[in-house]
């Protein structure tokens, strides 16, 4: 097993009655980008406070880079940059004075401060604002200086509140390529984001959040092998007579867990069979329905995504 | 957040050098301690001298804490009072600045010890051994860490955005436009006025010149002061800053004393602005320098001390708005409300007994409310300028005088205001600081 730098156990925050975050424990690999899913009010920002050390756990524990949330705040808060969902402006500041004020609360001497400023600039690409108003800048600025601010004292672990939102599209991989950029460097990223495709671009991990519980985590390639199996197979075909023959031959064959009858789609009858077994399996089952001299007019494997799998996962759940 | 066993705040640094801070902190928190066990003391005494039951208790005290001083005993015994206070609300100030890492630590703990020390050997005030003992000793703990020491990065950021731009400038334009055209206005009224009544002084001019600009001053600045500081911490929650800030390794003290040093220091460089406006009146006569001087020491306190309110219910409240409006509602029931009523009752009971012919012989009583009105008169920054003008104008007195009793015609120790209420103001101010800090990790710590 790989170092964990992120790690929870059952973690519970409740308020008042309601209970936001509900026995929840994280895995978050060192190294990694770990892609935080799930709807709106799952409990991704509420976690986030807690690791950040916002918000006190209601029971549980949590470690950030061997370090209690709870016990050792500040050797957390040393570990970690934090970008919350919304950014803190403050008006009457320039670019600079901003990262030069969170350099000074992280103890960086001042002398080290412009170099780091320049530094911090260059990498977020904001060089040429570096005398601007900070409330003048484009929310993908204020995003990417938000992302500076977050690097000033070289922290190991990022944790970043949808750092995409709001963002057209172009800001938008501007961001994701910064990350994967950071990732390079050597820091755990661990984002959260309602944008599948941010999580199947760039993540290594993920872990699918609803009402306040993991439903499913783990590194991209488990996901996809866990997804990837099983397969749903549409068969389209030219009346009901062939879908009962079809459906007598298919039933019996290992593999095959369901076959559903579909909405005839332009005259044609469809059906879906899902079925558990590899490439060569449907391939053979291709075969067997040809064989019995059944007219095929497509035969079509659903490429199973995440946004499907998330939507499945996620069903019924949504509170 | 953990806090050491005698309260004090953590400073947020780690290691020896935080160790070092810490152990400071707890050793000046200690002298103060001991200063409160001191005053708590002599006001025991206070009350038992003062039943008469215990003879020769005012010398006793003389003779230990006041050796130096020629006065008498109550007047001694007032004095102690007044320096343990002093020595208290400094020494909480300091080690606030200790945790918060204030470059002014240090110099500010020297000043202090330079004072006890002169006190000492003026007045033989012994009291002035704890400070210079523990003060010593915390030194010696923080020449450990001096490099910890540095300049508040929130005072740094709050007066670069209040000095940009024409805001900054616009406030002080508009607030030395107000006090010099009132100060026209009454210069105006009264020389037609006195060119009636052809005997009137110029040195009267001067001195309602003077009172006019430093009544009109205080008025602003009691506006001014809170509304600065009650919208420090609600306000960086409104913004949602506050987050930030709170996962950095900014420290709660540094946080509270950057912001009440940012608000202080533009409030004092309103103060400094109107000195000239002031010295006008030196131009009719009839105003001295320590008219001035003392002035200034009302007015800054008042800032001071109206400013910590604001910070204090900044830390409390969710909002700003209510933070303001508890801010100004103490603020009027501490320094009009409260006082008015309470001192109309007194002098109620003072005339009813003590204002005809046939007093009665209680000198006790009229003692006593002879001393409820000073106390009461120094609690509000008006009353407490005028009386001391008063004093200083009419009797020359600038400290202790005495009042003679209509009783029995024996004479009491009395004070000037301004000393019971510099006293007062800067004992409320320490310990608002210190709770605000409190309160900050506490709100903090349940969020
Ligand atoms: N301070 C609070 N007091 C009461 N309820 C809260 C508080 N903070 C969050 N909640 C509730 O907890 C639940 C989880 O909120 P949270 O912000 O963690 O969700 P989220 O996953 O970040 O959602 P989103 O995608 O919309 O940002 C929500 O139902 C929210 O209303
Ligand atoms: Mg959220």
């Amino acid at each position: 097993m790989t170092d964990l730098i992120i790690e929870t156990r059952d973690l519970v925050k409740k308020f008042g009655n309601f209970t936001a975050v509900n026995g929840l424990s994280l895995e978050v690999p060192a190294g990694s980008i770990y892609g935080f899913v799930g709807p709106n009010g799952a409990g991704k920002t509420t976690t986030m406070r807690m690791l950040t050390t916002l918000t006190r756990p209601t029971s549980g524990q949590a470690w950030v880079n061997g370090h209690s949330v709870t016990e050792e705040p500040r050797a957390v808060r040393r570990a970690i940059g934090y970008m919350p969902d919304e950014f803190g402006v403050y008006d009457d500041m320039r670019v600079w004075e901003y990262l030069d004020f969170f350099a000074a609360c992280y103890d960086i001497p001042e002398i080290e401060r412009k170099k780091l400023i320049d530094d911090l600039l260059a990498l977020v690409d904001l060089s040429h604002r570096r005398d601007d108003m900070v409330d003048k800048l484009s929310r993908g600025m204020k995003q990417r200086l938000s992302l500076a601010r977050t690097l000033a004292h070289d922290p190991s672990v990022l944790i970043l509140d949808e750092p995409a939102s709001g963002l057209d599209p172009r800001a938008r991989v501007e961001i994701r390529e910064l990350l994967v950029e950071l990732a390079r460097m050597g820091k755990t990223i661990f984002f959260s984001t309602h944008i599948l495709a941010d999580v199947s671009e760039i993540c290594s991990h993920i872990g699918i959040v609803e009402a306040g519980e993991i439903i499913a985590q783990g590194s991209m390639e488990d996901m996809r092998a866990q997804i990837q199996p099983h397969r749903e197979i549409t068969v389209t075909l030219r009346d009901q007579e062939a879908v009962e023959a079809v459906k007598a031959i298919v039933s019996g064959v290992e593999g095959v867990m369901g076959i559903a009858d579909l909405e005839p789609r332009a005259g044609r009858q469809r059906l879906r069979i899902d079925y558990t077994g590899d490439d060569e399996g449907v391939a053979d089952l291709n075969r067997r329905i040809s064989a019995a001299g059944i007219a095929i007019l497509g035969f079509a494997e659903e490429t199973k995504d995440l946004e499907s799998m998330f939507m499945r996962v996620t069903k019924g759940i949504v509170t | 957040m953990t806090e050491t066993s005698v309260g004090v705040p953590m400073s947020g640094t780690d290691g020896p050098a935080g160790a070092a801070l810490e152990g400071a902190a707890k050793v000046l928190r200690r002298a103060a301690n001991l200063h409160t066990a001191l005053a708590g003391l002599m006001l025991l005494v206070a009350v038992v001298a003062a039943s008469r039951l215990v003879p020769g208790l005012y010398d006793l005290v003389r003779s230990v804490f006041l050796a130096r001083y020629g006065g008498v005993g109550d007047a001694a015994l007032a004095i102690v009072i007044i320096f343990a206070l002093v020595n208290i609300s400094a020494l909480l100030v300091i080690m606030v600045s200790v945790l918060a890492r204030e470059i002014w630590a240090l110099p500010g703990l020297l000043l202090l010890m330079v004072v006890n020390l002169a006190v000492l050997l003026i007045m033989g005030y012994t009291p002035s051994l704890i400070t210079l003992v523990f003060g010593t000793w915390a030194m010696l703990r923080l020449l450990r860490a001096p490099n910890l020491l540095r300049i508040n990065p929130v005072m740094v950021r709050e007066l670069r955005g209040r000095m940009r731009g024409a805001r900054a400038f616009v406030v002080m334009t508009i607030y030395l436009a107000l006090m010099s055209g009132f100060a026209l206005l009454l210069y105006v009224v009264f020389s037609t006025a006195s060119s009636l009544n052809a005997s009137a002084a110029t040195g009267q001019i001067g001195r309602v010149l003077f009172a006019g600009v430093v009544g009109i001053e205080l008025l602003l600045i009691i506006f001014i002061a809170p509304s600065f500081t009650s919208g420090a911490i609600t306000g960086e929650r409104e913004r949602q800053t506050y987050d930030l800030l709170r996962t950095t390794l900014l420290a709660t003290p540094s946080f509270i004393t950057g912001k009440l040093e940012s608000s202080l220091g533009y409030i004092l460089l309103l103060l400094l602005a109107a000195i000239p406006l002031q010295s006008l009146a030196f131009l009719f006569g009839g105003v001295s320098e320590t008219e001035v001087i003392l002035a200034f020491l009302i007015l800054a306190l008042t800032a001071v001390t109206f400013g910590t309110f604001g910070i204090y219910f900044s830390a409390t409240q969710p909002r700003t708005l209510a933070a303001s409006v508890r801010t100004y509602g103490t603020i009027a029931a501490w320094a009009f409300v409260v006082p008015l009523v309470i001192g109309f009752i007194v002098n109620l009971v003072q005339t009813g007994i003590f204002g005809n012919a046939n007093a009665p012989n209680a000198p006790g009583l009229e003692a006593v409310l002879n001393y409820a009105n000073l106390l009461l008169t120094s609690t509000n920054p008006f009353a407490t300028a005028v009386q001391t003008q008063r004093l200083l104008v009419e009797q020359q007195v600038i400290g202790l005088y005495s009042v003679t009793l209509s009783s029995d015609g024996s004479t009491i120790p009395m004070i000037s205001p301004w000393v019971v209420f510099s006293t007062l103001y800067l004992t409320v101010a320490a310990t608002l600081i210190v709770l605000t800090i409190r309160q900050t990790q506490q709100v903090d710590v349940n969020s």
